[in-house]
């Protein structure tokens, strides 16, 4: 990509041109443009900090998607610059994925004039896709005040949102289990809000008090855990539910942890790709040019010292 | 030959691709099928929904940066509604999305599509394994386009 196109770009996500910010997004998610995508976040990374960054996760079919398109019909309703990320499951066979978040939203996305962007999680696990990072880093820069990430939603295990955003809202429904079910670990740790979304069905109310009772013995420091019932079809609950958003925002924004945690875990896993990237290259190229692998298997050398004798034999540059 | 290039072009960024029935269509069991033809050939892959206005299928191609716009109708409004979405992108002056399109189009309409950048036109019967290879192809002319500016 030439120096004139990526001035181009950066100055367009400055000036929050779609266009320029959805041509960042895809060579941020396009691995092979590693540098260019080091030289957009370089340029940008001084005008972030602004967005509050609200995570959505939950179970397949709960209703994040359409929560979301409400979020932003309401959010934008009161002139706030609002654009969302979902990402979805790519197939494990064929790589493949079916984007299926947007639908749901799409006639307020249209309506209301919000960015949305679909990304494939390529294999990652916990939730997210490795380009998510830096996709919420440019649409802080473009100027929104609020980027809804939406995760891949399959479990328990889709906790990489807690690092991500301020404000992490765990979206449930009725009939999902007792009270057993609800305090498994993990979803229940990283919740800021709760939401039990379908309160026209059965159950509902329950579902509420006995998340209500589990979450008494939970703390987010001093913020106290609320639970609302929300139905995304009359937009039942959401008057209470974005009071809790922007209370929760406030106070994560004024926090001295404030993006703490998301910097440390973004520094670890760009370091942890740099170094693998740095690895990889360095032992395709041992396998092609010397036999220093082979002499280690004709010696029966174990995997664990050969490793070792290698890494320590060998320095890197950066 | 081609098919090598193209694998290695979507090596570690696959096709994207945004399948959308502008206007008044509402027959979408062809499309979906196209939808999970498509992943299952690793591409990924969005879907407008039922009755998007040929801006918002614009809007969506722009912001999700697909590499090709996949329009179907079975209603016959073809040489209207293609052309709408052709004329949309060109003013916006987006040339490195390709526009393919399908549906019950006749033979005689094909020229004219193609004349406007909308091609292959595939009808009902087609192989879904024709579609994807055009796609395929088409994608890669965008995708070139889109990392050599």
């Amino acid at each position: 990509m030439s120096p004139l196109e990526l001035k181009s770009i950066l100055e367009g996500i400055e000036r929050s041109d779609t266009r320029s910010v959805a041509r960042a997004i895809s060579i941020v998610e396009t691995p092979s443009m590693h540098l260019e995508r080091n030289l957009i976040i370089k340029g940008i990374y001084h005008k972030t900090g602004h967005a509050g960054i609200i995570g959505i996760t939950g179970p397949p079919g709960i209703g994040k998607s359409t929560m979301i398109g409400n979020l932003c019909k309401m959010l934008s309703s009161e002139n706030f610059k609002v654009s969302v990320l979902a990402v979805d499951a790519s197939s494990p066979f064929s790589g493949g994925s079916l984007l299926g978040n947007r639908i749901r939203m799409q006639e307020n996305l249209s309506r209301y004039g919000v960015f949305m962007r679909s990304l494939a999680n390529r294999g990652l696990n916990g939730g997210l896709s490795r380009a998510v990072w830096d996709a919420v880093d440019i649409l802080d820069a473009a100027g929104n005040d609020f980027i809804i990430v939406e995760t891949v939603g399959a479990g328990q295990a889709d906790l990489d949102i807690v690092n991500l955003a301020d404000t992490v809202i765990v979206v449930l429904g009725p009939g999902l289990g007792d009270q057993i079910q609800a305090i498994k670990a993990g979803i229940m740790e990283i919740g800021h809000i709760f939401v039990v979304n379908k309160i026209d069905r059965d159950g509902s109310f329950i579902a509420i008090k006995d998340l209500e009772e589990t979450l008494a013995f939970t703390t987010q420091g001093d913020w106290k855990i609320p639970v609302y019932g929300t139905n995304s079809l009359t937009t039942e609950g959401y008057g209470d539910l974005i009071n809790g958003i922007k209370n929760h925002t406030t106070l994560a924004k004024s926090s001295p942890e404030f993006r703490r945690k998301r910097y440390r875990e973004e520094m670890r896993i760009v370091m942890q790709d740099e170094v693998s990237r740095i690895i990889n290259r360095k032992f395709n190229e041992m396998i092609l040019n010397n036999g220093e692998i082979d002499s280690l298997l004709e010696s029966k050398t174990d995997p664990y010292s050969a490793a070792r004798k290698i890494l320590k034999g060998n320095s890197v540059k950066l | 030959m081609e098919n090598g290039k193209n694998r290695l072009l979507f090596k570690d960024k696959p096709v994207k691709v945004l399948l959308a029935k502008p206007g008044i269509d509402g027959h979408d069991r062809g499309i979906l099928v196209l939808a999970k033809a498509f992943r299952d050939a690793g591409m990924e892959v969005l879907y407008a929904g039922l009755l998007p206005t040929p801006e918002s299928v614009v809007e969506t191609a722009v912001n999700e940066d697909v590499d090709v716009v996949a329009l179907s109708l079975l209603n016959g409004a073809h040489l209207t509604v293609f052309r709408k979405v052709a004329d949309i992108m060109k003013s916006k002056g987006i040339d490195d999305i390709a526009l393919v399109g399908g549906g019950t189009i006749p033979d005689e309409d094909k020229p004219e599509l193609e004349a406007i950048g909308v091609t292959g036109n595939y009808g009902p019967g087609t192989p879904l394994s024709v579609i994807i290879d055009h796609v395929t192809t088409r994608a890669a002319e965008a995708r070139k386009k889109k990392i050599s500016r």
